[in-house]
């Protein structure tokens, strides 16, 4: 089992593919060497970057291929970083071509509009599964095909596929190992019967395979975008404008010890950034510190826009704050019956919700901070641009890019090469995190590599990397909920953040960005009568996609009012929500169920100075409930023990990865609880590096448990879904401990963080 | 220039004698394994071993490591027979793998001073942002 990164020349494949249909399953078989077999994936995550110049709309985006040697590759078009996909898009494709887990590799794709797709939306494996395991059966289906006509046998049942061998059945000592068969299976007819696995007899899916990434992940080979290293490379640091929104006045000189210097512009318009403003400039140098040191120190001009004043967290808050009251507000939920528009129930609702409601039980505000992402990989991107005189003739890069088809077409975009001269190699990444979706970085890069034309990588120092994120929205949120009888009557819930859909420009005016409300919508609780809107927040601040995106924010705000109301109704928290999922989503409650037994014991002999809290969400259709067990051994600190999390994701590919997502989706949410924050003064970011962006230490993880619910549901995502309950499921644990409520985050504001 | 001796072979390398050993080792020599995080001594990601001991190389001076043995994660075995490397395997700790070779750095040199289980854990107290550290202390754990 070997996994190959940068070398996968899919290039004539995707050109062979190009001239050919699909079929009506969605597959294309050719014969390019042996048996390669592509196939349609649906070809976006959630978050897919429109992106000019190619169109993947009508092609397959994966594929397989079995060589006559035998070797049997799965091309990944996506991004590994750090979420198992790359293993488990593998190990479905084992599953039903009947090959061992030692006999597939995984090979990156260079991008490719046939291979490659955006990673994102906690989608990589989960939206792949049933054509990946279509696939893996139409190959084996067309290597027993050709096993049946070698044999001259046409009764499919007189052949059985095992361990990467078609057995004649009739007489075993007959076989044919898959790379004899490859070349004539590519010229078979696929039959109708795929003979899919029955999901009670899989070998390999459901099962912990260790991954196929760890190796290179244990000795230094693999291979980061920041690793490239080149024979003749020169090295580049990146400094941007201090102030967001702030542009070049000019080009400053080349500073001694330079190599050169290269304004840079913005990729795309972000709040106070607008596109293809001169918004940095790069130092190039003979090794990454030089290029650091000399762009630290080189005195720039810049030109700042009066706006950018006003890109500024007390101000942006203050705005918030004014605009939450008196903000036009778009309903989210419930839709509008067929007798209304949007505009004529919005009143009647608020009409029917406020009767109800009367005067509110708990009426509270809750606030959420701007997160930065801070992958541990620093955004970086290296190009190699040839040129024949003044004329580019090749562009090759290497980034660590959750789209390398965004990559591609952005280097079109500035080369104006055609896509054929155009080569991208995703790297593994050091974290994504929802952050290397954007080109801002790429297209610096490209430009640097335009104007030195040798081979460049360009580095973000930490603290630009910090300064200069599109960073998670602020968001502000105010609940109104009436009790009577221990049961939620009247349920109002109105969020204000900025659009990340609209700040892409994808968002038509009046809609509601479904991300803003996610959390918010489709709760599993019965509330009575009750609305749900979003008054969009404009403001300079540029905003991204931060792993979970707006269910980060929203399953804050609703587990903390839930256990607001649970602690007014005097019922224990668990009662009160089973109390409003009588009748409601099954797998809510039995999520809810097998963390409340799970952790039951602990809870019911806690320490004294201990106290617990729990949060129930789902996100990209996976259910996770968390319980935490925390203690203040002193003002100001917090200590958290223990979390208990119990996650139903549908059918599950690899029980290790879905534990090792929510160990990591429970420190993410961990980290932004207790310490995170981007703070903005007069348009500059104040927190530039982890000493005043504190994150968790290893001594202080807390111990988690994951219980993995048994399922034969479709599978669902699990990257995202380990974050949303941690937060509010910690600020109940506090509420209960404190007799305080925590309705802002993070818990410990200003946080610093000594040296080791 | 520079004397260098790094996993066992020398080097003379031609740089600022105030260039951090970091970026020596990854952009003069090529030796990517060695992470730049933070740049501030605060992440841990930069980990190498000199003469045994743990240091940060993105603050180290490379004029400083000369007539010292530098061993990277590259030089930490040939064929990641480390016990260290072993149990990062066995219990499958990487996410996306990025601060693992400083942990693994850290750990080592750990255990060369004689330390088990827990005390290795103390001089490891770096920062990962994928959560790790659950795997990591069981990895630990058996050492």
């Amino acid at each position: 089992m070997t996994t190959h990164t940068n070398t996968a020349p899919t290039q004539e494949i995707a050109a062979t593919l190009a001239t050919h249909t699909l079929n009506r399953r969605g597959f294309l078989k050719f014969s390019a060497n042996g048996l390669a077999l592509a196939f349609a994936l649906p070809l976006i995550g959630r978050v897919e970057e429109a992106s000019a110049a190619i169109t993947t709309q009508d092609l397959a985006n994966a594929y397989i291929h079995v060589s006559p040697n035998g070797s049997i590759t799965l091309a990944f078009g996506g991004a590994e970083m750090g979420q198992g996909s790359m293993s488990g898009l593998a190990q479905i494709l084992a599953e039903e071509l009947m090959v061992d887990w030692t006999q597939i590799s995984v090979m990156q794709a260079v991008a490719n509009p046939v291979i490659s797709y955006t990673t994102g939306g906690s989608s990589a494996v989960s939206r792949r599964f049933t054509t990946l395991r279509n696939a893996g059966a139409a190959a084996r289906e067309l290597l027993i095909a050709a096993a049946m006509q070698e044999a001259g046998d046409s009764n499919r049942d007189n052949f059985k596929a095992e361990h990467a061998k078609i057995i004649y059945l009739p007489d075993t000592q007959v076989w044919w190992d898959y790379g004899e068969l490859a070349s004539a299976a590519a010229g078979m007819t696929l039959p109708n019967d795929l003979r899919l696995t029955n999901p009670a007899n899989f070998r390999l899916i459901g099962k912990p395979l260790p991954r196929v990434d760890i190796p290179a992940k244990v000795d230094g080979s693999a291979k980061f975008g920041i690793d490239i290293f080149m024979p003749g490379m020169v090295f580049a640091a990146i400094k941007h404008c201090p102030t967001i929104g702030g542009t070049l006045a000019s080009t400053p000189a080349k500073p001694a010890g330079a190599l050169a210097v290269v304004a840079c512009t913005a990729s795309n318009t972000r709040g106070a950034v607008i596109a293809n403003s001169k918004n940095a400039v790069a130092v190039v140098a003979s090794n990454s510190w030089l290029a650091f040191k000399l762009a630290k120190k080189m005195a720039v001009s810049w030109s700042l826009p009066v706006s950018t004043a006003a890109v500024d967290s007390a101000q942006i808050l203050a705005y918030a704050q004014a605009q939450l009251v008196s903000g036009a507000a778009l309903v989210a939920e419930p839709l509008p019956p067929a007798s209304y528009t949007p505009q004529s129930y919005a009143p009647v609702l608020a009409a029917d919700v406020a009767n109800t409601m009367g005067v509110p039980t708990i009426d509270a505000t809750y606030s959420v901070p701007y997160l930065a992402h801070a992958t541990m990989e620093v955004l970086n991107c290296t190009v190699n641009i040839v040129y024949a005189g003044d004329s580019p003739v090749s562009c090759e890069i290497w980034a660590p890019t959750q789209s390398a088809t965004a990559v591609a077409a952005n280097a079109a975009l500035l080369t104006q090469l055609p896509a054929t001269a155009i080569v991208v190699h995703t790297t593994f990444l050091g974290g994504g995190l929802g952050r290397k979706i954007e080109q801002d970085y790429i297209w610096q890069a490209i430009q640097v590599g335009m104007a030195v034309r040798k081979p460049v990588k360009l580095t973000w120092m930490r603290e630009e990397d910090f300064g200069h994120d599109q960073y998670r929205p602020l968001a502000l949120s105010r609940v109104k909920a009436k009790l009577a009888g221990g049961l939620i009557q009247a349920w109002s819930y109105r969020t204000l953040s900025q659009s990340i859909t609209a700040q892409r420009g994808r968002l038509s005016a009046g809609s509601v960005d479904s991300q803003a409300v996610e959390g918010a919508i489709h709760l599993p609780y019965a509330l009575g009568k009750y609305l749900v809107e979003w008054v969009p927040l404009e403001a300079g601040i540029p905003v991204g996609y931060w792993r979970s995106v707006g269910a980060s924010i929203n399953s804050f705000v609703v587990e903390s009012m839930m256990d607001e109301l649970a602690m007014a109704a005097g019922i224990d928290p668990f009662r009160f929500r089973y109390n409003h999922l009588v009748g409601g989503d099954a797998r809510a409650i039995a999520t809810l169920q097998a963390a409340d037994v799970l952790s039951s014991s602990w809870r019911k002999q806690l320490p004294a100075g201990h106290a617990w809290g729990v949060a129930l969400a789902q996100a990209f259709g996976t259910w996770v409930c968390e319980v935490v067990e925390i203690s203040q051994p002193a003002a100001g600190s917090l200590r958290v023990h223990r979390v208990d999390c119990v996650v139903d994701c549908g059918t599950v590919i690899n029980p290790g990865s879905v534990e090792a997502q929510m160990q990591g989706g429970i420190l993410h949410a961990l980290n932004a609880t207790l310490w995170g924050e981007a703070l903005f003064k007069a348009g500059v970011a104040t927190k530039l590096n982890f000493n005043n962006s504190r994150v968790m230490r290893l001594s202080e993880m807390p111990a988690v448990r994951v219980q993995i619910m048994p399922s034969t549901n479709a599978p669902s995502g699990i990257g995202e879904p380990g974050v949303p309950p941690l937060a509010p499921a910690l600020a109940n644990a506090y509420a209960r401990l404190s007799g305080t409520r925590i309705r802002k985050l993070p818990l410990f504001a200003n946080a610093t963080m000594g040296g080791l | 220039m520079i004397a260098l001796n790094v996993n066992g072979k020398n080097y003379n390398v031609d740089v600022d004698p105030a260039t951090p050993l970091l970026w020596v080792l990854r952009d003069v020599l090529g030796l990517t394994g060695t992470k730049y995080g933070c740049g501030i001594e605060v992440c841990g990601a930069c980990t190498v071993m000199i003469d045994g001991q743990r240091e940060h190389s993105c603050v180290f001076d490379v004029s400083s490591a000369t007539g010292k043995k530098v061993v990277t994660i590259e030089g930490l075995s040939v064929d990641r027979s480390h016990p260290a490397q072993q149990a990062w395997i066995k219990h499958q700790v990487p996410q996306c793998g990025y601060c693992q070779p400083g942990m693994i750095m850290a750990c080592a040199s750990a255990m060369q001073a004689g330390h088990y289980g827990k005390e290795i854990l103390s001089e490891m107290n770096h920062i990962c942002i994928c959560g790790t550290y659950s795997r990591i202390k069981d990895a630990v754990g058996e050492l």
